[in-house]
């Protein structure tokens, strides 16, 4: 029987359950957050504060928090971290939508917005709200990550162009993610462990590649062994296979392997066919010829020196025996996952028997460097030092626990950490509308800009060019020697951009540009100060902006001219726009803001801003909204903190560096991925926006069907 | 489409729908989970965990009270003090109790001693640490400290409670192999029983040790075969290993015409002439063709190699045919089948052979040799002796009065053996008999008050006064686990030299002289005619430094001690305060209840 909802109680219904969620996952939250206890109905106990597996304990009945729950494990499989910030975010989103459309608290709204209200109240269109969700998830807030935000990144690369890694930004990394993930007494151990795995896994040239290998192959390189203490966690070299040695026979130096996945003794009959029997001479003939063959592939197998055997089947007695006297270890009932992390790493192809005759070549085998029975509290795995053929290190991580449910959830927090990294190690790309002023861009021959030429201008281009634009936003001070500094700036700039093909970028992100040499983590560094310098390459790979130098200088101009308002200058070129232009960036890989809510503060802010300067109602007010949602994560990561250290103070002092463009400075150590929070939030308005989109919650009695191919295929 | 869908749910289907919901319930979990959050504040989960604590620690030590663990519909009652058969038979239902249980028995699994003291000591953190009003982080920041003060020192050269281990002297492993025997009096070992045992378990271990070991050791292994309702001083341990056999089949086999070395082939693969894995397609037989017969011939054919090949003795893990075990007997070879897996590692290590997976041609090579072979009766069982020429295998026959004290025995050897591989690869041992922990609370307090800067020095977020309350509690739940070994109404007292443990019969006099009263500390290695000082173990004491560096001369002159296994204390120590912390962190309790 069906079960309805007004759209507007969905709100509230969606606020309620999200609030309930809240209370239970703000307990984790953060550094001072704690664990959870699930028990399982087969008896199993787990612990975990990974916000994924929470929601996914309580089993939930209420539709709207099944939805919710649905959205929040789509994101994990994505970005590996994030669903309890998920569920904060989402429901301070819902408290504000809340609270906008109740009559009875009109006090909280500024006077801005108060104005606008009436026509909130008159389109109060559910609709419609969501519709300026995903335009300003899919448009106002890529732009905004780009403009603004993009300057205040830093990267955990210490070359950027390289893409090398120092291990204390990985550490500062790491230890942030797993100040969230793991029991508070092993957060700095299981951090350092990941840190060594990390480093011991990775070749100089290995890249992204040893993300998605790791992510994809993460069960087969750990093992968990119960009853020990967590400090005896450790990594080992090569490949550790959940698996003992059906034969093993001891052997020195390079070891060659093959791979078989099928039974190298031959049958009477494979599957769908038939074989006569007619005399019991004949069977015996077969089966002597089965016992030559097998015998023959044996030796064969010897010959060619192999003494390692790995299979994927049950191998019968009779291999198992010649192995033996050949002096070849085996390893049967290999999982599909471990044989093909075997041949990922190593490059060899399954040994396929020769037909016919022996007299085949094997065509692939492989060097392992030791093949030994690896012994973890009395249970027997086979140990492997597999050759590497790709930029992959095989090494394992023996992860140690006094229960079952803390190892699992060990594992779980260094598989989160693997897809963050893997997420992190990408280009994000970022596309959104700009618009651009048209009767600038008639007279402006700058209209394209190119990131790398832009580059070359900072290389070869004189200080002049540079030293002016130390900051993101000109002040009002030093006015006549930044409007004579722009002077020349144009000067340049005009000059190289009358070149045909080179043309010249000098977007606002360009012009931040200092005279240093990007801000990145070197070992030297002993705390992070986060200011408003950002990365030179930050652009690199954009293609077309469409930002125009004109436009900027003269809205600098503008302010010199005593406006006295500081603001970024971005905003002001979106506010001349008259008409709309695609615009594709990218954010680099390996952004990373310190912990602590900065990320939070600093689009707050920008948002705010944003919202001040918007023309349409609604989007202030979404905007708004937004803007204001994302302090929660902040106001809980303080929550604990007295005096100094509180919220309004950590947020004053914030908004006070923003303002006066002071570098922001944070307490804390530690670092996380911009991806990950861009991407967390984009998730969280989507399902807002899902939420906001139904009217009617309908129960029915069976699961619904699922549409099936054939029935397209039909429609077709 | 949707006013459908409210028309097939109405009332008339009603069965229909019943049926459905059933349906739906099997296939996925209906019932949302139940949430609780602070769970040790609540009255509940504390009374079930003093309950739990009360069962362990009336278990702890050598006059530990036994627990008869039955179902209450007859059958099986097993009698017990020790925390592996205890726990894997106790059924727990709260998750915090069950979490608290899994690890003690991983613990046990990993190092098979130290169970109940790990199971205590956790307890009593938790239950110690829940009256100061210190919130759970800062808690479990400074018993990680604690911890790590406690490993490090144990570890450490001064340590004042660990003795070195020699095995040219029999003297302290033949201490450790005593102590874990008497600490379990599920057993029912007299004094020369005890004495016996130890010995035997020994000479056990002994065996297993290869003889020209050079470098990487690899132990063989002891084979426990039960023999009940003997006397336990009938125990014995043979080199070799044991076949049990029916009498009459033995008689069969006799008489052994051989002696001297013997040849052996061993097979892993039936010989009992079933068809082999014929693959996944079909076999067609027309009719008057008989495969067995044929397999028959190979079997038989198979049998006249092994004569030929002058084997003595053919051994098969699965069934052999009964005409190939008379074509054999013909042949004056012994046939002995229905071996089982678990004795073929063993055997193919004593006769050096090949498990032979052919019924093909054999290689020579996989034939070994046993020494002799003889025929043995313990008790009313008959044994095939096989006596290797060399080997680390060998079986332990272990005889007591009954069942349950037999079962009780055999785990307690397994105990033993296991802590006496762990004291080979780290050589030390613990003073027993709560020895060290009295002295290891000592050290703490002592620590604590003098130096608390070296244990704060990496963190700044906790205060002094904090790591104060919280080493109080540690070191309590240190003192209430020693005092745990009385169990007979005697009062605890320690020293204030060595911070060790001393403990005065119920009921004596007050205000005597405590060292005509006091004999020996816990562990035996001091007496009371020292010039020492005591005081009550429950009163506050002034915190004083215990004697570290234990003397060489002083583990000397003492005859009999109770000592511990380093390796097992330490991980059950900090197996104890990483789940008492990991209980301590918990905010919420999800049970699922599907």
């Amino acid at each position: 029987v069906g079960r309805s909802m007004a759209a507007a109680g969905s709100v509230r219904a969606a606020l309620q359950v999200a609030e309930v969620l809240e209370t239970i996952v703000s307990c984790c939250v953060g550094p001072e957050g704690r664990q959870v206890l699930c028990t399982k109905p087969t008896g199993e106990v787990l612990l975990t504060r990974d916000g994924g597996r929470l929601l996914e304990a309580l089993r939930l009945d209420h539709p709207i928090a099944r939805m919710i729950v649905a959205c929040v494990s789509s994101h994990l499989k994505k970005a590996g971290d994030g669903a309890k910030t998920f569920i904060i975010y989402l429901c301070h989103l819902l408290r504000g939508l809340n609270a906008v459309t109740d009559r009875d608290k009109d006090s909280l709204m500024s006077e801005n917005i108060q104005t606008h209200r009436r026509h909130w109240k008159n389109c109060c269109q559910w609709k419609f709200i969501s519709q300026t969700l995903i335009t300003f998830q899919t448009q106002i807030l890529d732009c905004i990550m780009d403009q603004y935000l993009s300057g205040h990144f830093l990267s955990i690369f210490s070359s950027v162009k390289e893409r090398t890694l120092s291990r204390s930004s990985l550490e500062w990394l790491l230890e942030a993610y797993f100040c969230g993930r793991v029991g508070r007494n092993n957060q700095k151990f299981i951090s350092q462990l990941m840190c060594d795995y990390f480093f011991k896994c990775m070749t100089y040239k290995s890249g992204i590649n040893i993300f998605e290998l790791v992510d994809d192959a993460f069960v087969e390189l750990n093992v968990g062994v119960t009853g020990l203490p967590v400090s005896d966690s450790r990594i080992v070299a090569g490949l550790v296979l959940h698996r003992d040695f059906s034969v093993y026979c001891p052997a020195d130096g390079d070891i060659r392997t093959v791979i078989v996945t099928e039974t190298l003794q031959p049958l009477f009959s494979t599957s769908g066919s038939e074989f006569i029997l007619n005399s019991e001479a004949q069977f015996q003939t077969s089966q002597f010829w089965i016992m030559e063959r097998t015998e023959s592939i044996m030796k064969y197998l010897h010959s060619q020196n192999v003494k390692l055997l790995l299979s994927s089947v049950k191998q019968a007695d009779l291999v198992i025996y010649y192995a033996r006297l050949s002096g070849i270890s085996v390893v049967e009932c290999l999982s599909s996952e471990e044989i093909s992390l075997i041949q990922r790493i190593s490059g060899l192809s399954p040994f396929v028997i020769p037909q016919g005759s022996s007299q085949c070549e094997i065509s692939d085998t492989a060097l392992v460097k030791f093949c030994k029975p690896l012994i973890l509290r009395s249970k027997r795995y086979v140990h492997l030092g597999l050759i590497s053929t790709c930029a992959f290190m095989p090494h394992c991580i023996v992860l140690c626990g006094p229960v079952q449910g803390l190892i699992e959830q060990h594992k779980g927090a260094l598989h989160g950490a693997f897809k963050m990294l893997r997420q992190l190690f990408k280009d994000l790309d970022l596309n959104y509308m700009t618009q651009a002023s048209d009767q600038n861009d008639a007279s402006s021959p700058l209209i394209y800009k190119n990131s790398r030429e832009g580059n070359q201008l900072e290389e070869h281009g004189n200080g002049s060019l540079q030293k002016p634009c130390p900051n993101t936003v000109v002040k009002n001070k030093n006015k006549l020697e930044k409007a004579q500094t722009y002077l020349k700036v144009i000067s340049n700039v005009e000059l190289e951009a009358y070149i045909p093909c080179s043309t010249v970028k000098l977007t606002p992100t360009n012009t931040f540009q200092r005279d240093q040499t990007p801000r990145c983590f070197s070992l030297e560094k002993d705390g992070i100060i986060d200011d408003c310098e950002p990365l030179i390459e930050s652009n690199s790979t954009a293609n077309s902006t469409t930002e125009n130098t004109r436009v900027d200088i003269s809205c600098e101009n503008l302010e010199i001219a005593g406006k006295g308002n500081v603001l970024p200058m971005g905003c002001r070129l979106l506010d001349m726009c008259t008409s709309q232009s695609y615009c594709s960036s990218a954010m680099p890989a390996g952004c990373v803001l310190p912990v602590g809510g900065n990320f939070e503060i600093l689009l707050h802010y920008y948002l705010l801003n944003y919202a001040k300067k918007c023309q349409q109602s609604e989007e202030t007010v979404v905007s708004m909204i937004i803007a204001n949602a994302l302090l929660g994560i902040p106001k809980i990561l303080y929550k604990s903190k007295k005096g100094n250290d509180s919220f309004p103070q950590v947020y004053r002092r914030a908004l006070h560096a923003l303002q006066t463009n002071q570098p922001m400075v944070s307490s804390q150590t530690g670092l996380e991925s911009v991806t990950g929070k861009y991407q967390l939030l984009t998730s969280v308005l989507q399902c807002l926006t899902k939420i906001l989109t139904i009217d009617l919650v309908i129960n029915i009695k069976r699961q619904p069907q699922k549409v099936h191919d054939e029935d397209s295929e039909d429609e077709l | 489409m949707t006013s459908n869908e409210k028309k097939n749910n109405g009332p008339q289907n009603k069965s229909c729908l019943c049926k459905l919901t059933l349906e739906m319930s099997r296939l996925e979990a209906k019932k949302p989970s139940l949430c609780n959050s602070e769970p040790l504040t609540s009255e509940g989960v504390r009374a079930t965990l003093s309950v739990w604590r009360g069962i362990v620690s009336s278990c702890y030590g050598p006059s530990g009270r036994l627990k008869q663990l039955h179902n209450g519909l007859g059958g099986y009652v097993c009698t017990t003090s020790q925390s592996a058969a205890l726990l894997r038979n106790l059924s727990v239902t709260h998750p915090i109790i069950k979490i608290l249980v899994t690890s003690v028995q991983n613990h046990v699994s990993c190092f098979s001693d130290c169970g109940l003291f790990t199971a205590i000591l956790c307890c009593n953190l938790i239950e110690n640490v829940q009256k100061i009003v210190l919130t759970p982080t800062t808690v479990i920041k400074l018993n990680k400290h604690l911890l790590r003060l406690c490993t490090n020192y144990l570890n450490s050269e001064a340590c004042g409670c660990r003795i070195p281990v020699d095995f040219h002297s029999a003297r302290i492993p033949l201490c450790l192999v005593r102590s874990v025997l008497t600490s379990k009096p599920a057993s029912m070992l007299t004094k020369e029983e005890v004495d016996h045992i130890s010995a035997l378990i020994l000479r056990t271990f002994l065996l297993t040790i290869p003889e020209n070991a050079e470098g990487h050791i690899i132990l063989g292994k002891s084979i426990i075969v039960p023999l009940k309702g003997q006397r336990v001083t009938d125990s014995t341990v043979l080199p070799g290993i044991l076949i049990e056999m029916p009498e009459v089949q033995l008689m069969k086999l006799l008489p052994i015409k051989k002696s001297g070395a013997l040849k052996v082939a061993l097979f892993c693969t039936t010989l009992s002439g079933d068809l082999s894995d014929t693959g996944k397609g079909t076999v067609v037989v027309p009719c008057g063709v008989s495969l067995e017969s044929a397999v028959l011939d190979q079997l038989l054919n198979l049998g006249r190699q092994l004569v030929s090949d002058h084997v003595d003795l053919v051994l098969c893990q699965k069934v052999m045919h009964p005409s190939l075990k008379q074509l054999l007997s013909a042949h004056q070879v012994i046939a002995i089948d229905r071996i089982g897996v678990t004795l073929m590692e063993p055997l193919s290590k004593v006769t050096g052979t090949q498990p032979i997976g052919s019924l093909g041609s054999i290689s020579t090579s996989s034939y070994g040799s046993v020494k002799n072979l003889r025929t043995a009766k313990f008790g009313s069982k008959h044994f095939f002796h096989l006596i290797p020429n060399e080997g680390t295998i060998c079986s332990l026959l272990l005889c007591n009065r009954n069942d349950t004290a037999w079962d009780e025995l055999k785990l307690t050897c397994q105990t033993a053996l296991h802590v006496l591989q762990l004291t080979v690869k780290e050589p030390w041992v613990l003073l027993g008999g709560g020895c060290t922990e009295t002295h290891l609370a000592a050290y703490i307090r002592h620590k604590t008050c003098n130096e608390p800067e070296s244990i704060l020095k990496d963190d700044a977020g906790c205060t002094q006064t904090e790591l104060h309350l919280v080493a109080e509690a540690f070191c309590r739940a240190l003192e209430s686990l020693a005092v745990s070994l009385e169990h007979d109404g005697g009062e605890i007292l320690t020293d204030m030299k060595y911070g060790h443990f001393w403990s005065v019969q119920a009921h004596s006099p007050s205000a005597v002289n405590w060292s005509d009263l006091l004999s020996r500390c816990g562990c035996g290695l001091y007496n009371s005619q020292e010039e020492l000082s005591w005081s009550f173990l429950r009163s506050t004491r002034h915190p004083f430094a215990p004697q570290t560096c234990l003397p060489r001369e002083a583990v000397g002159s003492s005859s009999t001690l109770t000592v511990d296994c380093l390796t097992a204390k330490l991980g059950g120590l900090q197996v104890a305060v990483e789940t008492a912390n990991l209980i301590l962190d918990l905010s919420y309790v999800i049970e699922d209840k599907n």
